[in-house]
């Protein structure tokens, strides 16, 4: 009966038997035993034994589990909340973060400072060109033959004045229903 | 045999105001797109995958969610590479959440991206300075399109191939093109699911606890008497002010111009000692474009060509209109 059970064993582990071992193997204390050295053995001939042998992890693995206290959720953080997908979290922190009026005032100078994602490599290697005489009123032509490179006097003081003025763009556009808005409302009132 | 050129002639008499029918038909036609495209975009409740490609290879892609929950709007624009940017928008209220930058709102019925805003407004007022025409039919995105071009009257501004989804009239692509007909940004569309029920992530959003509102500062001009003298066909100046630059700090009198499609920025500046730097450059579609006059430097910044802003440049006069 022995012998059948570890034949049983032998055949399962080679994928020959059926299913049902499972079971038996999980519950029958001497075939578990039985199939950790097969298992062993396999892994000693196929020469893949890992440096340091830890016969049994598995008990200290449930050691481990029951030792650990139990955590309901994961304590998050500020910068643990993935941007993504997870508004909410922020908009919470947000509101609870009553900010003073004086501070939103103030924040609209550092808005938009670091949201633009592309604005520091392309500058630096863009062209600066100097315009040709032109007319005003109606289109004139602007011929990149004519024009000649400008002398970089101060490349980086440069490239900071055209970020801040690409900046403010990007920030007035989104500024600017608002104050549409307003001088809507202004000439609503005017009316009146 | 002189039969000939009398039959051409007549042929060609006749053939002119069926031509120009046809034609003011087809921009009838592109207008009620239009029309049904700003319903859709305002009405419907959608979730849409975009990507905008840049001329460089670069490229970004968005989620965006729209929904009508008990009659008021709410939007959900994301960026999904890097460090991100979310925008919600309640009705006309947007919420902006970036890296860096303590959460704000601004007041506004649209949310200022990668779309042009007038495109969820009165497309109509376009007209004053594009032409619309009807291209045909193809397939974007896995969905059948109606093409549009959108043109600009002077030949001035980039042109803009617009495909709008057959059956909703929501946008399924958008290129906007420079001069030569070679593409500057474009917006893809990957996917899009329209659903009767409102997005369940728009439940999931606290009205209340959003952040603060807040308004621009604004200071007083130094020199408010300027003007443009030329501004190209269909934009206008929407409005002016004087405010310090973000980065460094310096004060600018400034003037936003709009033909719907794109906003210029057009700033002045008083030079101190150090001189201005004529010259310009591109970046993207934008084009920056800095010009001295007197002791005070013109910039212009915006999604149009680099002759387009130097001609607005150059058309400024102090001290009033003459």
């Amino acid at each position: 009966m022995t012998d059948k059970k570890f034949e049983d064993l032998s055949a399962w582990m080679d994928g020959e038997s059926n299913s049902g071992m499972i079971g038996e193997t999980c519950s029958d204390k001497e075939l578990s035993a039985k199939w950790q050295r097969y298992h062993l053995i396999r892994d000693g001939l196929r020469k893949e034994l890992p440096q340091q042998l830890d016969f049994d992890i598995s008990a200290s693995v449930a050691k481990a589990i029951e030792a650990e206290p139990a955590i309901l959720a994961p304590r998050k953080g500020i910068r643990d909340i993935p941007v993504i997908g997870a508004v909410v979290p922020f908009l919470r922190r947000g509101g609870q973060a009553a900010i003073a009026a004086s501070v939103a005032a103030a924040m609209i100078i550092g808005v938009q400072q670091l949201n633009q994602p592309q604005p520091e490599q392309p500058f630096s290697s863009a062209p600066a060109l100097q315009l040709p005489g032109m007319q005003t009123g109606g289109l004139s032509p602007v011929s990149l033959e004519q024009t000649r490179a400008l002398p970089r006097t101060d490349a980086i003081e440069q490239k900071r004045r055209i970020n801040a003025y690409l900046n403010d763009h990007q920030r007035q556009m989104r500024l600017k229903s608002e104050n549409l808005q307003q001088t809507e409302s202004d000439k609503e009132t005017e009316q009146k | 045999m002189t039969r000939l050129p009398a039959l051409l002639i007549l042929l060609v008499v006749f053939s002119l105001p069926v031509l120009a029918q046809q034609e003011e038909r087809t921009d009838n036609l592109a207008k009620a797109w239009l029309e049904k495209m700003v319903w859709s975009l305002r009405n419907l409740n959608y979730q849409v995958s975009f990507v905008l490609l840049y001329p460089n290879g670069d490229f970004e892609p968005y989620t965006w969610r729209h929904a009508l929950v008990e009659g008021e709007e709410m939007e959900h624009l994301s960026l999904l590479n890097g460090p991100g940017r979310e925008i919600v928008r309640l009705g006309d209220k947007v919420s902006y959440f970036e890296p860096n930058v303590p959460p704000y709102s601004l007041k506004s019925d649209v949310i200022n991206g990668p779309i042009p805003a007038e495109l969820f407004r009165q497309p109509v007022t376009l007209g004053q300075g594009y032409d619309f025409v009807m291209v045909g039919t193809s397939r974007i995105s896995g969905r059948l399109a109606q093409q549009l071009r959108i043109v600009s009257k002077d030949k001035s501004r980039y042109s803009y191939n617009l495909w709008l989804d057959k059956q909703t009239a929501l946008i399924l692509r958008l290129d906007m093109l420079d001069m030569q007909g070679e593409p500057l940004e474009q917006i893809q569309v990957t996917s899009m699911q329209v659903t009767a029920e409102p997005d369940e992530y728009f439940s999931r959003i606290e009205t209340e606890k959003m952040p603060p509102e807040i308004s621009p500062i604004n200071g007083q001009s130094e020199k408010p008497d300027w003007q443009l003298e030329w501004l190209p066909t269909g934009m206008t100046e929407v409005r002016r002010s004087a405010h310090r630059l973000p980065l460094t700090g310096q004060w600018v009198d400034y003037m936003m111009l709009s033909d719907g499609m794109i906003d210029v920025s057009v700033y002045l500046q008083k030079l101190n000692a150090v001189p201005a730097e004529n010259g310009w450059l591109q970046q993207g579609a934008n084009t920056l474009l800095s010009l001295q006059v007197g002791d005070m430097e013109i910039t212009v910044v915006g999604k149009l060509p680099p002759q387009t802003a130097s001609s607005i440049a150059k058309s400024i006069r102090f001290g009033g209109p003459r």
